[in-house]
């Protein structure tokens, strides 16, 4: 968490900066299968971050070293453009990207049913075109609409959503602002159909109350972004272009 | 992952270019549908996504302040980078920058940085102290094909709507990015002996050599480039340079159309 200066967030009347409610979500559009060359993909837009996820696979895994005999494994790549932030990143991977990757790909394969295919290898590739805090949930979101769209078989989809504090205030989804200058941040991966979460993390300072708070709006944004979920792969597939 | 190109594909093209046919049904020098979207990304001064067939590339561009070179300092400086991801097709692999990805990032940089529609001395804010970096980054997204035409569309179409960040680095108001001009690219790759534009994926699997031509808004041209292995007679060079000029002169209105929107 950045800074906890004097920038207000919070406004006399109680809403956020941006006219949002405490408990409020960034508008969010999802696109299913826009990646042709992809044997899955998505485009999610959460906010202004735009977020792109293609799947190729199951495929042989090599080098045969990362093989696993009773299950594939699931190798996430997440990579943020380089004009996706407001200074040019310099391509390739780094510590953060590398982190993000790891849990991520940890996530999926808590829900993806790998021990279908022993040997096998299936890739997800996240690549983040505009970021504006909150890119690693979207991109988590786009990754398992992704699955989806490829045929891949699994428990339940992931919903990538986070709620943090401002102000002394819980809410939900923090934006550019309230991520650099706010107190904490919760994103988290939940498995809408189950209530279960495969994906967790936090930084900042939360009290036990405002934690549960916290999730609280986190399973409530992820019920809503469900529905945009099934519907983005129910106009892919009935009905839709193809 | 080598691509194995299947000795039936080749024949099949083979087949079809005696007809005069193509295997998605194409004429010869008939390009696929283009779609051209810009300033499409947040944080991005100038950004622009094309859409060619089942090809799909994004590019963007950003701005640095930096020290001038001494023997130029009144000049800021062009750069154009492309990657080719993993994320663009089950061919790419991670890891360093490869030969084809170097390639093409500097195809298109030749075309724009010689075309000369960005004035070198108009990115200058300090003589000798502080000069605008223009960096052009081109992001494949899914290749379908003829990465190359879709790369140059998006690069200049990204420049042209770019805004100078001027504020933000508190150096005067934020403007305009002067560009004078939009050098196209058109690309041929030889298949079953001949010369087609626009070549999709088959094409280029059971394909042989391929040319790059960029040309600018007089005509003139700005880049050439050969590439994989084969070789061609003038008289070839000449027919599809003829198409080239006819093909980025619809390109370029394509641009301006959007551009008008």
């Amino acid at each position: 968490m950045g800074g906890y200066g004097d920038i207000q967030l919070l406004r006399e009347d109680g809403l956020r900066l941006d006219g949002r409610k405490l408990d409020e979500s960034r508008p969010v559009t999802i696109q299913a299968g826009i990646l042709p060359a992809a044997d899955g993909s998505a485009m999610v837009t959460h906010g202004l971050n735009v977020a792109v996820a293609a799947v190729y696979g199951p495929m042989e895994a090599h080098p045969r070293k990362i093989q696993r005999q009773d299950r594939a494994v699931i190798d996430v790549r997440y990579n943020m453009a380089p004009f996706s932030t407001s200074d040019r990143i310099r391509p390739g991977f780094n510590r953060r990207s590398r982190e993000i990757s790891k849990v991520t790909a940890e996530a999926l394969e808590s829900v993806v049913l790998v021990e279908r295919y022993p040997r096998s290898k299936i890739r997800v590739e996240i690549e983040i075109l505009a970021a504006e805090a909150g890119t690693r949930c979207a991109g988590i979101t786009a990754a398992s609409v992704a699955l989806a769209d490829a045929g891949i078989p699994m428990r339940d989809m992931i919903v990538g959503v986070a709620s943090g504090k401002i102000e002394d205030t819980v809410v939900l989804d923090l934006d550019k602002a309230e991520d650099n200058y706010g107190q904490a941040d919760l994103p988290a991966g939940i498995l809408p159909n189950t209530g279960e979460i495969a994906f967790l993390q936090m930084d900042g300072d939360l009290s036990p109350e405002e934690f549960d708070l916290a999730m609280e709006y986190n399973f409530k944004a992820a019920k809503e972004i469900h529905e945009i979920m099934v519907e983005a792969l129910q106009s892919r597939y009935q009905g839709g272009d193809k | 992952m080598v691509e194995l190109v299947p000795n039936l594909l080749r024949q099949e093209l083979g087949r079809l270019a005696e007809q005069d046919a193509r295997i998605d049904g194409r004429a010869r020098f008939e390009g696929r549908d283009i779609h051209l979207e810009t300033n499409c990304l947040y944080n991005a001064e100038g950004s622009a996504k094309v859409t060619m067939g089942k090809t799909v590339v994004y590019a963007g561009v950003k701005f640095e302040i930096r020290t001038p070179w001494p023997d130029r300092p009144s000049e800021g400086s062009l750069m154009c980078g492309a990657e080719l991801r993993p994320v663009a097709h089950r061919k790419y692999e991670p890891g360093p920058p490869s030969p084809e990805s170097i390639e093409l990032g500097r195809v298109v940089d030749r075309g724009i940085r010689e075309s000369g529609c960005i004035d070198m001395d108009s990115l200058c804010i300090i003589p000798g102290e502080k000069v605008w970096g223009v960096m052009i980054d081109i992001h494949v997204l899914s290749d379908g094909g003829n990465i190359f035409d879709a790369c140059g569309l998006a690069a200049i179409a990204a420049l042209r709507t770019a805004v100078v960040p001027a504020e933000r680095f508190d150096v005067g108001e934020d403007y305009t990015l002067p560009v004078n001009g939009t050098p196209i690219m058109a690309s041929f790759t030889r298949v079953g002996g001949r010369y087609v534009y626009d070549p999709c994926e088959e094409e280029e699997l059971g394909g042989d050599e391929r040319i790059h031509i960029t040309i600018g808004d007089e005509g003139h041209l700005h880049s050439l480039q050969k590439g994989l292995r084969g070789v061609f007679t003038p008289q070839e060079f000449a027919e599809i340079f003829e198409v080239a000029q006819e093909k980025c002169a619809e390109l370029r209105k394509i641009v301006a159309k959007e551009e008008a929107n």
